[in-house]
């Protein structure tokens, strides 16, 4: 497979990338899916690279996942979370960065709170960084494994109507899947109560829709995000029981999407909150297909990042 | 004794009324007629032909955290700094280490202002107990030991209560009561404009009504006291409609904006760096037009420079991180003259009465006009010489400049404060 012409270190976010290098990723993934279901002992494909995953923010899937895409290709693993490391004891991310690559890091993956820390990250050490998550900017990562999925189960997104409903304010899965739906030629519908999905998201280029039925009804897809509710103050919405009698998703709504039309959800789910389990567990769901392409999508992060361009596939 | 000629240059003086080229004399600290009998002798000429000719430069808002100093900004450092803006008389905001809130530690401050400072440093106190916005401070103590205004600014007192009785209360010592418009339950977590571009990038959004609700907070209490109120680093087209409004209205309301409110706009963040990162946070295109025409038809009085060091590892973080603020003394006038040059409504004695006289006026001190007898106080600026901005190579002790790298074409010659030489271009 030509992965010549990748070219970029980092993976930042998707509202970086062009339609070209999704396409790569997510044709790298496919491969390295393929191969996974078969052996991939003597797959060494980063055998001797030393990964960091940096998590200042708790996270199961995510780290699990870069964990174990990171193991499929034979790197080396040291996962640190906030907790466990020195950043406790007052140390800045900057000088925690720096010490982990002057420990021979060959890559970082960082998860942080402050909307655009990757970003600062690359700009201060010299090894490839990827965004696991950054506040409520980007997670590129989840979108590309969304993407993946769709692509999987629908052929295609182009053309498709994709709707994300819920907390899009607070959501960097959302605005990273807004950019890939959209440069993959999708029409995205951002849905949920007004405070949380403000009118001014048109400006990307959005649809906005404040009304349940109607951002459901002709949609391929409807992608569910959690409500957090630790992030919002109480002016965002009443109360969760209120968030679920407007917005949730339950079987009595299920006749307002199209037959057949997919539901996915990045996790983790509040079951009766925003999804009910009778449709999280449906066979319209994919949420855990969503979790295992996670591995395939990052083990292509991983190698195109620190790879750049050399292959030895 | 010696006198000094300012030889040929444009001078501009906007309370005098004059933009002519003219010479300038002055004698120890005072400026002073053109003498009757010149004896060359005696008369030190300085050409600044081609050259631009003003008061210096007064400042309404500046920050400095460490009055003795430390690794970062110290008096001694600030006014130098300050010196190389063009700036002569400058007002300290009160958020120092030690604070201005008794009679003592402002007789400490003033001792080291005395000692260290080569312009002339203002004292701010607050205008609550701490600027915690809770408790009235000893205004009339302060004043007695020399403070010329109060303000809890960075911070904003949210109580209406409070804020309209230290207002009422202040007026009595005719105190001027400067204003940061803040409501801080609508910009708790703002870190950046609240429009299109925070959403995009997921910083917490710091919107405009935060500030119009509390210009229409001061406008109402200023009419209703009969008092005057500052209003300082007004950022929205909204705001500047309020104030448009009140002075229509003959309510004693004045405002400033920053250079940096003029000079960009919230494009600037899109790197996440933090030099850009102000409070109140750089607006959309809209208001920067906004604010351009309202300081050049007079309705923003003045330009401040919000001047505000940090350590660089304090502020170079991660940027919701980082705190707020940005240094300024050095490119304001030169940031200002670039922008402002491009707009037909124009002219210098629009600028000067900007950056000198108005705050003057404000403050009620003495300086920010060139009448006889006046204080030395003279800025001169080479409006040709181009140069690049490079912080490290800069005065100040901090590095927190959004101009980082930015090339200018015109800069403050030389500053002299009471006749005295306090900066002078190598």
């Amino acid at each position: 497979m030509d992965i010549s012409n990748w070219t970029r270190k980092s993976l930042l976010g998707i509202e970086e990338l062009s339609h070209n290098e999704i396409t790569q990723i997510l044709e790298l993934a496919k491969l390295f899916k393929k191969e996974t279901e078969g052996d991939m002992s003597n797959k060494n494909y980063l055998r001797g690279k030393r990964m960091v995953n940096l998590f200042m923010e708790p996270s199961t899937r995510t780290r699990i996942a870069f964990e174990v895409a990171a193991k499929s290709l034979h790197a080396d693993v040291i996962s640190v979370a906030e907790q466990s490391s020195s950043l406790t004891k007052g140390e800045t991310l900057r000088d925690t960065a720096m010490n982990i690559q002057a420990l021979g890091a060959d890559a970082i993956v960082l998860r942080h709170s402050s909307p655009g820390a990757s970003l600062f990250l690359s700009k201060i050490v010299d090894v490839p960084i990827i965004n696991a998550g950054d506040g409520a900017h980007e997670h590129p990562s989840q979108a590309l494994l969304d993407l993946y999925t769709l692509q999987d189960k629908l052929g295609t997104v182009e053309g498709k109507k994709i709707t994300i409903l819920g907390d899009i304010l607070f959501s960097r899965v959302a605005r990273s899947n807004f950019w890939a739906l959209s440069k993959m030629g999708a029409e995205v519908t951002l849905a949920g109560p007004s405070t949380l999905v403000p009118k001014q998201f048109e400006s990307m280029g959005a649809r906005v829709s404040h009304n349940l039925e109607e951002a459901l009804q002709d949609a391929d897809a409807v992608m569910l995000l959690r409500i957090q509710h630790e992030r919002q103050s109480s002016s965002h919405f009443p109360s969760l029981a209120e968030y679920t009698k407007v917005f949730g998703l339950n079987k009595d709504r299920k006749q307002w999407l199209k037959k057949g039309a997919l539901i996915l959800h990045p996790g983790p789910v509040n079951r009766g909150v925003e999804l009910d389990s009778e449709l999280a567990d449906s066979p319209q769901s994919v949420i855990l297909d969503q979790v295992s392409n996670g591995i395939a999508v990052r083990m292509a992060i991983l190698y195109l990042c620190t790879m750049q361009g050399a292959t030895n596939l | 004794m010696s006198i000094t000629c300012l030889q040929g240059g444009r001078v501009i003086d906007p309370v005098n009324g004059v933009n002519n080229i003219q010479d300038l004399y002055f004698q120890k600290e005072k400026i002073i007629a053109k003498p009757s009998n010149l004896d060359s002798k005696i008369i030190t000429t300085i050409d600044v032909s081609d050259k631009i000719i003003f008061p210096g430069l007064v400042d309404l808002r500046f920050h400095l955290k460490n009055i003795t100093g430390g690794q970062t900004e110290n008096i001694l450092s600030a006014s130098h700094a300050a010196a190389a803006g063009g700036y002569t008389s400058v007002l300290l905001m009160p958020d120092t280490t030690p604070k201005p809130d008794n009679p003592g530690t402002i007789q400490f401050i003033q001792d080291r202002i005395l000692k260290e400072a080569c312009v002339k440093f203002h004292l701010c106190g607050n205008l609550t107990q701490d600027g915690k916005g809770e408790q009235l401070a000893p205004l009339g103590s302060l004043q007695e030991t020399g403070v010329i205004a109060i303000t809890d600014c960075p911070n904003t007192t949210q109580n209406n209560q409070i804020f309209s009785k230290g207002v009422e209360y202040a007026s009595m010592f005719g105190l001027l009561v400067i204003d940061l418009p803040r409501d801080i339950s609508l910009s708790k977590n703002g870190s950046a404009h609240d429009g299109p571009l925070a959403l995009k990038m997921g910083l917490g959004g710091y919107p405009r009504i935060a500030e119009e609700l509390y210009v229409q907070r001061a406008i109402s209490i200023a009419q209703s006291i009969d008092t005057k109120i500052h209003l300082t680093s007004i950022s929205s087209k909204g705001s500047v409609e309020l104030i448009k409004s009140a002075k229509d209205k003959g309510i004693k309301i004045s405002a400033d904006v920053t250079a940096n409110h003029l000079c960009f706009n919230e494009n600037c963040i899109t790197g996440f760096n933090p030099n850009f990162k102000m409070s109140p946070p750089i607006r959309e295109e809209i208001d920067r037009l906004s604010l351009v025409d309202a300081l050049l038809e007079g309705t923003i009085d003045c330009v401040s420079t919000a001047h505000n060091p940090f350590q660089e590892h304090e502020k170079n973080v991660e940027y919701d991180l980082s705190p707020a603020g940005v240094i300024s003394f050095e490119t304001n006038l030169s940031s200002c003259y670039q922008t402002l040059k491009e707009n037909k409504e124009f002219c210098w004695t629009k600028l000067i009465k900007a950056m000198s006289s108005n705050p003057s006026r404000i403050l009620e001190i003495d300086s920010g006009n060139l009448s006889i007898d006046m204080p030395a106080d003279i800025a001169i600026f080479d409006p040709n010489i181009e140069w690049e901005y490079g912080s490290r190579e800069g005065v100040s002790q901090a590095t927190n400049s959004p101009f980082e790298k930015h090339l200018f074409k015109g800069k403050i010659m030389q500053t002299f404060v009471n006749g005295k030489i306090a900066f002078e271009l190598k």
